[in-house]
């Protein structure tokens, strides 16, 4: 799973996820893509399960880009303890994606095989997502 | 060269947001047309006829011929902003030009007899490296696409820019040895990477250190 090799401060704030996209909004490397509609944390857990499902209906052929990277720790506490005594442990890394950001790009495969294998990625992430194509190739 | 196109426009009154939302309420793209050492001119174009040509292939590099208050300009889009959400274009840069001028401007690269080349059909995939090459040439001179062909093409075989067949007086922006496209092998499935997979990675670097 993805995950920084290291980082500055080991937990953070939780923050909100406000506005759309600015960055990573367009198809820069592959002819299909799978952009995020709603915003929401990712989970690295969530990102490489969609990784597997699109690689497997793909067959190992053409090629597939992640444009998300899990940089936030999510802390929790233990089961069954009280409140009090600090902020928990990070357990987990996060993406924070706002709607309009491209997730995964695919490339190098026919337009129905793309299609298929973002909507099975699709299936694994919590936000809602649209399949998206360079201009000139919308079906 | 690539066919003119005749875009309908209005010119549009008011600057701003507010003109251009109004604008878009009314099914129209705000649009602005600049260049060629004359003054700005902000228009609005039809959305149906712009997402009629955005769903063409080589919109970018075809010259259209936009009629404002009766004067006819050609013209060449510069950039469409879409919306991050819906994909929907807001707002489009359409550059006026002279005959003689020399501009940048980005073809769309076809790949031509996939079905004749012996590395595609051994199961190698075709990877686009880029699907649009820069071109330096005068507008009357830009081709509608640059056509490769992959006939006889092997797996390992490279498409580099210096080897794509250019139009007479179009010269090559970038790298002449950048890749355009490669044919690679295809990745041999085993059942060892199956068992991988299957087993996951999640032994290094799944959890934050604590």
């Amino acid at each position: 799973m993805l995950s920084p090799k290291r980082t500055k401060y080991r937990k953070q704030h939780k923050g909100r996820i406000h506005g759309k996209a600015t960055r990573a909004t367009e198809l820069n490397f592959g002819a299909f893509g799978l952009k995020a509609l709603t915003p929401e944390r990712i989970t690295a857990r969530q990102i490489e399960a969609a990784r597997r499902a699109i690689t497997r209906h793909m067959r190992r052929t053409g090629k597939v880009w992640i444009r998300l990277f899990p940089d936030v720790p999510v802390s929790s506490k233990p089961a069954e303890v009280r409140m009090g005594g600090g902020k928990g442990s990070p357990e987990f890394w996060v993406c924070r994606v706002k709607p309009g950001r491209i997730m995964f790009e695919v490339d190098g495969i026919p337009r129905d095989v793309a299609r298929q294998a973002l909507t099975l990625a699709a299936a694994k992430l919590p936000v809602r997502t649209r399949f998206v194509s360079r201009f000139g190739e919308e079906g | 060269m690539s066919d003119v196109v005749t875009l309908a426009a209005e010119a549009r009154p008011e600057a701003g947001r507010g003109g251009a939302r109004q604008a878009r309420r009314d099914g129209r793209i705000p649009a602005v047309i600049y260049g060629n050492k004359e003054p700005s001119a902000m228009i609005t174009i039809p959305a149906a006829d712009l997402h009629k040509h955005l769903r063409q292939h080589g919109f970018m590099s075809r010259v259209f011929e936009i009629a404002v208050d009766g004067k006819k300009q050609r013209v060449l889009p510069r950039e469409v902003q879409t919306d991050p959400v819906s994909g929907k274009p807001i707002h489009v840069d359409f550059m006026r030009f002279s005959a003689t001028t020399r501009i940048a401007v980005e073809v769309e690269v076809v790949f031509q007899n996939e079905a004749q080349s012996a590395g595609l059909k051994r199961g190698g995939v075709l990877n686009i490296v880029q699907h649009e090459v820069e071109l330096i040439c005068t507008p009357g001179e830009i081709p509608q696409a640059i056509y490769v062909d992959l006939a006889g093409m092997e797996i390992g075989d490279v498409v580099h820019a210096e080897a794509l067949p250019l139009p007479a007086g179009a010269a090559l922006a970038g790298e002449p040895d950048a890749t355009i496209a490669v044919i690679a092998a295809p990745t041999v499935e085993t059942a060892s990477a199956e068992a991988e997979e299957g087993a996951g990675t999640e032994a290094a670097g799944s959890t934050p250190a604590a």
